[in-house]
């Protein structure tokens, strides 16, 4: 049995311990309320200088890893916004979601096509047109592939028209009489659609090759292949030199391989080729939109981040001048 | 054949030739598949967790201090000396055998890529002997409370990040006013009514709690000030359950008991709670974790330390922390070069990046518990009711019972068709008819629900089939109506058939990328969806980018981290209904 002592302290702590609990609960709940627009406000967001919003973008692949990287770090600065991106290829971005209204920006590998412009006047949605920057496209074999070091772009031609070359020595008579195996950009990339157009012309692609929009499958495929070839954007080479064998390319005055050098300085023709980024106009006039677009061109000379991180040429001051000229007024006309 | 030919006298003989080859050859092929399995799962772990670059005094700390006494408790525990002996020649054999065969292969065949003989040991050896061991320790009363605390950790904690991944998304301030205007309510009715056997209040509850809960959704807006997110989760979930667990403990040990089972972990969590604010921590999660993990631990050690039995099995926690710190301390003190793990906490916890170090998987593997836990709801409500109706209501003969009977056919077909297909029919019908969004959770969740929906109607429609006529009959001989006999007979009955097929079906919902294309979900997002209707990735989607990275360590060891991270959140969701099924077939 307990006494009554015992039992008068335990009263009393009990009390005093309530009392105390209740006391120290009101402190904290007066302390922690939030308003009915939820958030703690820790975060902002509502401040006068703080912008916020989703920013959607969707198109090339080969685009992808350069603005995203650019995003990162906006994401970065202005903890309000909230950007995505999705690689679609770039016609699928046009058709599918920038030209429907559903994306902010579109990034492609090829200037926008006529089709595609009709869909987007159709449905109204304006746009400009931006360089983010410079792609040389690589064209590379297996590294064990001794007996070719350059093409030039007519043997390139032949390989790739609608009527291909079956076997090396068609191309050239010194080439050993094995078959090409083939490896390219499906056709929804826009890296096949600049191929076409600056090798291939009115000749067409061939359907005879493994089309794919991940450049790993091909470097995979050549690698495995000491009679491949295969093309795709210079960002994979510039990571994984020793992987594959690029090869220099001759447009008439002797060959040229692909490095950001010879792609800044033009004489990497007629492979290298300006990437780009199509903000719809509608949508810079939401400020926050309006910022990551200043925040774009504002990166696209940013060597560390271009060249070193994704491995394109960045833009010239020229280049990112007259970008952003272009740029702000889309933003005045669409700010009004 | 030997058993026809009439000629033969008595029995005459079979041959046994077929019977054998049948045998070898099922045997061959469930070695080739699961072997296969194993080394992409071998290989994968040593991606993610960066084991090519342990060093061999790494490893060994680490078996010395966590694995050696785990399997000295599992021995303990099975108390059997022939087990002790086995797993003894098991481990030392093993070891001789691996270390000899694998130099044996490097020096004559080929050498074996980013393994060696030690890594070779831990999973050909090491690995499946501790499981095996693992499952004897259980068998014994010690193994099965050190098993039991360790799930009820775990599991706590994992249901906790869970929930509060799930808050995220939900919004706090409706709940807050549902669970106070409509659930506590209800449930107090409820209570009160079976307490004082008072029929009438127990019916009240429902149309209280619907009157709460509408209630709730239009003071939504209405009322301006709400306790901040850290009391909400504090008043709505971590009080409840320390109250649930205090109920359970109160019957059978008193009311001292019962205050500290759910008041200890009560005021852990809510310390844990504030600290973590202090700290600049997610508060909520951490509150959540500590309440979910505490209070089933402290029932589970109450109901234990009451029976009185197996009582050293309650230190396996701490034998596995003490290793682990121990082997942390000796690597530190020796200065043994650790493995750099693609897999740490910053992978977890930060947004996608350009630098692999960096690089995080955070707002993919929100974006996919969301998306998962929708479509476990809508797959199951939609799949059962289906599967129900055609199963139960719909007549067997007659023009409506061939009607049933194509329809049959055409959900088995659907289950085949492409998952692209699927994703189409969710950008047309959820994202642009229905105006839903492209991209956002909520159309991701439909799309996914109708994907896997053809599978757990089949697998809902068997387990409801095979339940036995007998019952319903029975049932329907006792005056049930048919409402009675699905509820209280048939559901029940088939309910551990239906959570396997809905489990199987969850699964290939996790990690479905094409669907996920189709309805434009975005491939990069860099924050933690914040609603049902924001865009957002998912880790298949966020994996598959990282695959197409040029750079090597995206390719081997991010992708590698996220595949095992999207494992272990595949295996707790399994495990978790693989729980609900063995206590559903436990009722039944």
């Amino acid at each position: 049995m307990a006494s009554s002592h015992d039992a008068d302290t335990a009263g009393i702590t009990r009390r005093k311990s309530l009392a105390a609990i209740a006391g120290a609960g009101a402190l904290g709940l007066a302390g922690c309320t939030q308003s009915s627009d939820g958030g703690d406000g820790s975060d902002g967001g509502d401040g006068d200088d703080e912008i916020s919003g989703p920013i959607n973008i969707a198109g090339s692949s080969t685009v992808f890893p350069l603005m995203s990287a650019v995003m990162e770090d906006f994401a970065e600065e202005y903890p309000g916004v909230d950007p995505d991106i999705s690689s679609t290829g770039s016609g699928g971005g046009f058709s599918n979601f920038f030209c429907t209204g559903d994306t902010d920006f579109n990034n492609a590998s090829r200037p926008i096509q006529p089709e595609e412009e009709e869909l987007c006047a159709d449905n109204g949605v304006e746009y400009i047109e931006l360089i983010a920057a410079t792609d040389a496209l690589t064209v590379v074999v297996n590294p064990d592939a001794d007996f070719v070091d350059s093409l030039t772009t007519d043997e390139l031609a032949q390989i790739w028209k609608s009527d291909p070359a079956q076997t090396w020595d068609e191309v050239r008579d010194e080439f050993p009489n094995e078959e090409i195996n083939r490896f390219g950009a499906a056709d929804t990339s826009g890296t096949y659609d600049y191929f076409i157009e600056a090798i291939l012309e009115e000749e067409g692609h061939t359907s005879d090759y493994q089309a794919t929009e991940q450049d790993n499958t091909i470097a995979q495929g050549v690698a495995g292949d000491p009679y491949a070839i295969g093309y795709f954007g210079f960002a994979y080479y510039f990571q994984n030199p020793d992987q594959l064998k690029a090869l220099g390319i001759d447009d008439g005055d002797g060959p040229v391989k692909p490095s950001l050098e010879t792609a800044s300085s033009g004489e990497y023709t007629p492979l290298s080729r300006p990437l780009f980024t199509y903000p719809s106009i509608e949508s810079l006039g939401e400020e926050h939109i309006a910022e990551f677009a200043r925040y774009f061109v504002e990166q696209t000379t940013n060597e560390d981040l271009v060249a070193g991180d994704v491995g394109y040429v960045p833009a010239t001051e020229e280049t990112q001048e007259e970008q952003m000229q272009k740029l702000e007024d889309a933003i005045e006309q669409a700010q009004g | 054949m030997a058993t026809e030919n009439p000629n033969a006298d008595g029995f005459g003989e079979v041959s046994r030739v077929r019977g054998i080859a049948f045998e070898y050859l099922s045997f061959g092929a469930s070695v080739f598949g699961l072997v296969a399995l194993g080394v992409l799962l071998v290989y994968v772990a040593i991606d993610a967790f960066d084991l090519a670059n342990a060093s061999p005094e790494w490893l060994l700390t680490y078996f010395l201090t966590l694995v050696v006494p785990f399997i000295v408790f599992c021995l303990y525990s099975a108390n059997d000396r022939d087990v002790t002996r086995r797993a003894l020649v098991a481990l030392g054999g093993g070891l001789v055998a691996v270390a000899v065969l694998f130099s044996a292969i490097e020096a004559l065949l080929v050498p074996i890529p980013r393994l060696n003989w030690q890594l070779a040991y831990l999973f050909v050896v090491a690995a499946p002997v501790t499981a095996y061991l693992a499952y004897v320790g259980s068998g014994g009363r010690v193994g099965a409370v050190g098993f039991g605390l360790l799930g009820r950790l775990v599991g706590g904690a994992a249901l906790g990040l869970a929930v509060g991944t799930l808050f995220l998304v939900f919004d706090s301030l409706v709940w807050f006013l549902a669970y106070t205007l409509g659930v506590l309510p209800a449930v107090g009715l409820y209570a009160f009514g079976r307490v004082r056997e008072s029929p009438r209040a127990r019916t009240a509850a429902t149309p209280v709690g619907l009157v709460g809960l509408t209630a709730a959704v239009f003071l939504r807006d209405v009322i301006a000030t709400y306790p901040s997110d850290l009391i909400i989760y504090l008043w709505t979930i971590a009080v409840p359950v320390a109250a649930a667990g205090a109920l359970l403990v109160a019957d059978r040990r008193g009311r001292v008991a019962a205050a500290a089972v759910g008041g200890v972990p009560l005021a852990a969590a809510t310390a844990g709670g504030f600290l973590a604010a202090g700290a600049g921590l997610p508060a909520p999660t951490v509150l959540l974790a500590i309440a979910l993990t505490g209070v089933p631990t402290a029932v589970y050690v109450s109901r234990v330390v009451d029976g009185g039995e197996g009582l050293a099995g309650l230190g396996l926690p701490l034998l596995l922390a003490a290793g682990a710190i121990a082997g942390a301390l000796i690597v530190e003190a020796l200065g043994v070069p650790a493995p750099n793990p693609w897999l740490d906490a910053s992978f977890l916890s930060e947004a996608p990046s350009r630098t692999p170090s960096e690089a995080g998987l955070y707002p993919a593997i929100v974006g996919s518990v969301i998306i998962i836990a929708m479509v476990a709801v809508l797959s199951f409500a939609l799949g059962v009711g289906t599967s129900v109706f055609l199963e139960e209501y719909t007549p067997g003969t007659g023009p409506l019972g061939t009607l049933t009977r194509i329809l049959q056919v055409n959900i088995a077909n659907l289950a085949a068709v492409p998952s692209v297909v699927y994703g189409l029919l969710g950008l047309g019908l959820f994202a642009n008819l229905l105006g839903l969004g492209i991209g956002t959770a909520v159309t991701a969740a439909l799309t996914l629900s109708l994907l896997i929906l053809p599978i757990t109607i089949i697998s809902a429609q068997e387990a409801i089939r095979s339940v036995p006529d007998d019952l319903r009959r029975g049932s329907d001989a006792m005056g049930a109506t048919r409402w009675q006999t699905t509820k209280n007979v048939v559901l029940p009955e088939a309910m551990p058939g239906i959570l396997t097929g809905t489990i199987l079906a969850l699964g290939r919902a996790i990690g479905e990328t094409a669907p996920l294309i189709m309805i434009g979900a975005a491939t990069t997002v860099f924050r933690a969806p914040d609603s049902l209707f924001s865009r957002f990735s998912a880790m298949p989607m966020q994996i598959y980018t990282w695959a197409g990275f040029p750079q090597a360590d995206f390719r081997y060891g991010v992708v590698a981290a996220g595949v095992i991270t999207l494992l272990i959140i595949l295996v707790g969701m399994n495990g978790t209904a693989i729980l609900l099924r063995n206590r559903a077939e436990r009722g039944s």
